[in-house]
């Protein structure tokens, strides 16, 4: 007799984590990297922006603690796309392996370079 | 490199229609957006660590070809959010769903949605570009 279970109990691994977190960032990106967009890009526009821009923007805690939260969740889910797409081409495990270490130290440094402009903010000289 | 090969060649054997055309548009609005995201978290953090090199990088963004660049960049931006929003829905609450009519006719809707919502802020962004650019 066959059964199918609904719900069959699996501990999740790294992959399946990585998987479902990519859909949720996913979800949560629509609503930040959207109102990003139609702000900067489409309502006020590149011509409007400038170091005195980005100071007044940033003298808000709210915009610094919005585009921290885009830094962290948009780029994350970016680099680990990458690393799926790349995944695809590379069948040698030691070569992904290798990638996914070049990868990660990507992100941690732009990830780092990123956080502390947010933190530091626009240094007038 | 054969590997590539292989994807470009099965790229246009491989018949999935509206699940494999999505599938491509998803990847390559995906890394077009996170090749724009490194440029662009990199040229911000010039606020902080080289201030006066700030307004050379916005000059390059006020050239036109960039504000082209732009308009494409927005539409990658709704497309991958608005397919990315229809393969969660399928995947974490619809899962009975994943069958080929249903993904068909919502990678059909997906497109519409993601043009139909693109139009508006194209039109913004190109009138910004004709005055600014062209004194129109």
């Amino acid at each position: 007799m066959n059964q199918t279970i609904d719900s069959p109990k699996v501990t999740p691994n790294y992959e399946a984590v990585a998987w479902k977190w990519m859909r949720y960032s996913g979800l949560l990106l629509i609503p930040l990297a959207w109102g990003h967009v139609l702000i900067q890009d489409v309502v006020v526009g590149v011509h409007a922006i400038d170091l005195d821009y980005v100071a007044m923007r940033w003298a808000t805690l709210g915009w610094r603690v919005y585009d921290f939260l885009l830094l962290a969740f948009a780029f994350a889910h970016g680099v680990n796309g990458l690393r799926q797409v790349v995944h695809d081409f590379i069948k040698d495990e030691r070569r992904m392996r290798t990638v996914s270490w070049l990868l990660l130290i990507l992100w941690i440094v732009v990830s780092l370079i990123g956080a502390a402009a947010i933190i530091g903010g626009v240094r007038i000289e | 490199m054969r590997s590539i090969q292989t994807t470009i060649s099965g790229f246009s054997r491989y018949r999935g229609r509206e699940g494999h055309w999505s599938f491509i548009l998803h990847r390559l609005t995906g890394l077009g957006t996170l090749l724009f995201l490194i440029i662009h978290i990199l040229d911000t953090s010039t606020v902080y660590f080289f201030p006066s090199l700030y307004s050379h990088a916005i000059d390059i963004y006020r050239s036109t070809p960039f504000m082209i660049g732009e308009i494409f960049l927005v539409f990658s931006i709704i497309f991958h959010g608005v397919n990315g929003a229809r393969i969660a829905l399928f995947d974490l609450y619809l899962t009975s769903r994943w069958k080929t009519p249903s993904q068909r006719s919502s990678a059909r809707w997906t497109l519409v949605i993601a043009i139909l919502l693109w139009l508006p802020a194209a039109a913004m962004m190109m009138r910004s570009m004709l005055v600014n650019n062209f004194n129109l």
